[in-house]
């Protein structure tokens, strides 16, 4: 998992870890940008995002010991970042939004490629980071995990609780919603053909 | 989902060509099909438009999402831009004044305060050992009120156990810590415990017989309580009229209302009660809490009585010294050593013979007869009588004090921040807390003392007590805090909450101190102070203690749906 504007300081990692105070600070400068949009797009406002930036680097303190050097260090920091945050909306319980529809009513069927063409040329980035705020938070959840973080099948359903096999609907789903968020139609979502 | 398991028609019922459903396609734009299945997909999409303008927009909208997400739409907020180089400042200065003024507290503690103490109990019979050998050897709270944990010793072991937490902290997980923490308290509690049998006795009349003989401990408990026989061990009792006629080989540790010895106890006797009577003897030192003792003229006590308000009336032998604070001693028998005293008058008799020097500081000359037998003249200091806040001694007390708080509060803020961002929480609200904390003040303590006479709920009792005592000092911690959030705003890390703590606290503390000398006013503000902590305490800890929802419906994972037939190439 490569993480687009984050850069891999081992060294600054490796003398964070032995306490030395100056790396902890290049760490911060260098990963808190990237984490706080992290949280921006997984938590439904911006205190929240800021409050859990924050105590995800407090979390960093203690659980950089438990960090693996043979691995990505943007990879791990997401991976604690994308609990962190897992947890505060499981504790809020906003999950149960539209977690316990029954997933058969998910449309997986052909949609019309043209209109989905026309949607995606009409919307700017904004209009989407907007739409992205209206959906579940699981659904959120995967996209952030998947596009933002670009995180694999099996770490996003290690991350969700979902088996690996069913990331690929969270992920269709949660694109519907958030087709549904922009269009505000239902055709899209719902698919249909021409 | 029944029709995506059909492939679509594009061209209607009479179509000639199928489609890939979404899933299939979406599973092949993220690289997710297996070997055999992408090439089917590929091999479909060169024949078919519809499904390839479908794989691009997929791709599309995957590419708008990234781009969307990544896009660095507002500035990082200042406070997380700060977060860090607050944390760093926060920290030195904590760690920089207050451990500097905490060191500077703990050696003026010793030199100033736990060094005579120390000295004067090695005078009052207690042994050349220091006060740590006796708390962590003799350990027994029972054994001797020297051992008694004063506040001081209470802030300095859970600091230091504060510390050595968070220095071990990476190698500790917060579930060991309070397991540590527990197992120590635990392991103090049972210090106590005595190694032989012990025997529990409750009635209203209880009595060893006088042909009985207690092989180990025993707990009496009653509105009389009569020791005729023997007892082999210590003897802890609690009752109205206590009378020991018998013979204790080891320590009597009572709460009574009036006591008399006739009989014999070959230790100590320590006592918190109304009245004792000894006409028998004490083969060690006697340390009463209360208005009056008297050492009968066929009484006598084998080292050192110490005594802590009242009256003490010495008309029998003393082997020792007497240590006295209170209202008056008369010595009408014979004291061996020397006497101590800080009361209000001192009167020896013509009978009366004093082995040591008198030292004695009061309001009144001592009255001395003169057919008295002295080895020395009394060495008499008039007390003055003069306001401790208008001393300077007072306030680099109260500074050192200060200090000490921030750092305990400082060490439990870490231990324990979410406990601790609660509790400031509740505090917040005002009301509420106040109103359960003058319950939690006042009914706490009863039902401590409640459960302490009952001898049998006399751990439970003590633990409450300790755990009521804790929350008082910390009552002012979270008080601060709070007030700390009124001035420099909310905060949700930790290192912010301490900021604002030692903020808070210092500034409650300054407010307070012109008027802790105005009396009612003051103590009706440090009850205030005390009330509303307390209440914040008991609200975060009442919230802890509430039964969570069951999560398994909202953080479960989904039932186990299998993926629709179409997520296969479908349809090819």
């Amino acid at each position: 998992m490569s993480v687009p504007g984050m850069t891999e300081t081992t060294e600054a990692v490796a003398r964070a870890r032995a306490g030395d105070a100056e790396a902890w600070g290049e760490l911060y400068r260098d990963f808190a940008p990237a984490i706080f949009r992290f949280c921006r797009r997984a938590l439904p406002t911006r205190e929240d995002a800021e409050d859990a930036t924050m105590e995800i680097f407090m979390k960093l303190r203690d659980k950089l010991s438990q960090y693996d050097e043979t691995r990505s260090f943007s990879a791990w920091l997401y991976r604690v970042a994308a609990n962190h945050c897992w947890d505060i909306l499981r504790r809020r319980k906003i999950r149960q939004d539209k977690e316990t529809e029954d997933v058969e009513d998910v449309p997986l069927e052909h949609p019309d490629p043209s209109q989905l063409d026309k949607l995606i040329e009409q919307k700017t980035s904004e209009e989407v980071r907007q739409a992205l705020h209206k959906l579940g938070a699981r659904a959120r959840m995967a996209l952030v995990l998947r596009y933002y973080s670009d995180m694999s099948y099996d770490e996003i359903a290690d991350e969700l609780g979902v088996r690996r096999a069913f990331v690929g609907v969270v992920l269709l789903r949660a694109r519907h919603e958030l087709r549904q968020a922009l269009e505000g139609k239902s055709a899209l979502a719902a698919g249909g053909t021409s | 989902m029944s029709e995506a398991a059909n492939p679509v028609s594009p061209e209607g019922p009479g179509g000639t060509m199928d489609h890939l459903d979404e899933m299939t396609c979406l599973l092949y734009a993220e690289r997710q099909l297996d070997r055999a299945r992408a090439q089917a997909v590929s091999a479909h999409t060169q024949d078919c438009a519809a499904c390839r303008t479908l794989l691009r927009a997929l791709d599309r909208e995957s590419r708008l999402l990234t781009r969307a997400m990544l896009e660095e739409d507002e500035p990082l907020p200042s406070r997380i831009a700060e977060f860090q180089e607050r944390a760093r400042k926060s920290f030195g200065w904590i760690w920089g004044v207050v451990l500097g003024l905490a060191a500077t507290g703990v050696y003026a503690l010793y030199t100033g305060f736990v060094e005579p103490a120390e000295q004067r109990l090695e005078q009052a019979g207690f042994g050349g050992t220091s006060l740590l050998s006796l708390l962590v050897f003799q350990g027994a709270f029972w054994k001797g009120w020297q051992s008694v944990i004063t506040l001081l010793e209470v802030l300095a072991m859970l600091t230091v156990a504060g510390f050595g937490l968070v220095v071990f902290r990476k190698r500790l997980r917060r579930g060991s810590a309070l397991a540590l923490v527990l197992a120590g308290l635990c392991a103090a509690l049972v210090l106590p415990s005595p190694a032989g049998a012990t025997e529990f006795r409750k009635a209203p009349t209880v009595e060893v017989r006088q042909d009985e003989t207690i092989k180990g401990d025993i707990y009496l408990s009653g509105e009389r309580v009569r020791i005729e026989g023997t007892v082999e061990g210590d003897v802890f009792v609690a009752g109205k009229d206590v009378d020991i006629d018998g013979h204790v080989t080891g320590d009597v540790i009572a709460g009574c209302q009036s006591m008399r010895i006739r009989g014999r106890v070959d230790g100590n006797l320590r006592a918190a009660g109304n009245n004792g009577i000894i006409s028998g003897s004490v083969g060690r030192s006697v340390t009463w809490f209360g208005d009056s003792v008297t050492v009968d003229s066929t009484g006598k006590v084998g080292e050192t009585v110490s005594m802590f308000g009242g009256n003490l009336a010495v008309d029998g032998q003393v082997g020792r010294d007497i240590l006295f604070f209170g209202h008056e001693v008369g010595v009408n028998g014979t004291i061996l050593g020397g006497i101590w005293e800080r009361g209000d008058s001192l009167i020896i008799a013509s009978t009366g013979q004093v082995g040591g020097r008198i030292q004695y500081k009061g309001d009144h000359e001592a009255s001395v007869s003169p057919g008295a037998k002295l080895t020395s003249p009394v060495e008499f200091v008039q007390r003055e009588r003069k306001s401790e806040y208008t001393t300077g001694h007072y306030y680099i007390w109260r500074i050192i004090w200060t200090a000490a708080f921030v750092l305990l509060g400082l060490v439990l803020y870490l231990l324990l921040p979410k406990f601790a961002s609660d509790a400031v929480a509740a505090g917040e609200r005002v009301g509420a807390p106040i109103g359960l904390g003058v319950l939690i003040f006042f009914g706490v303590p009863i039902a401590a003392i409640l459960a302490c006479v009952t001898v049998v709920g006399l751990p439970l009792g003590l633990l409450t007590f300790g755990l009521w005592f804790l929350a008082i000092n910390c009552a002012e911690l979270v008080v601060g805090t709070v007030v700390g959030n009124w001035i420099f705003g909310r905060t949700a890390d930790t290192w912010g909450l301490i900021g604002r703590m030692a903020a808070g606290f210092v500034i409650v503390r300054i407010v307070y101190t012109p008027i802790a000398p105005l009396h009612v006013i003051g103590a009706l503000v440090a009850l205030g102070i005390w009330i509303w902590g307390i209440g914040a305490i008991s609200l975060a800890l009442y919230k802890r203690l509430q039964p969570k929802s069951p999560s398994s419906s909202i953080a479960g994972p989904f039932p186990p749906v299998p993926l629709p037939q179409s997520t296969t190439v479908g349809g090819i």
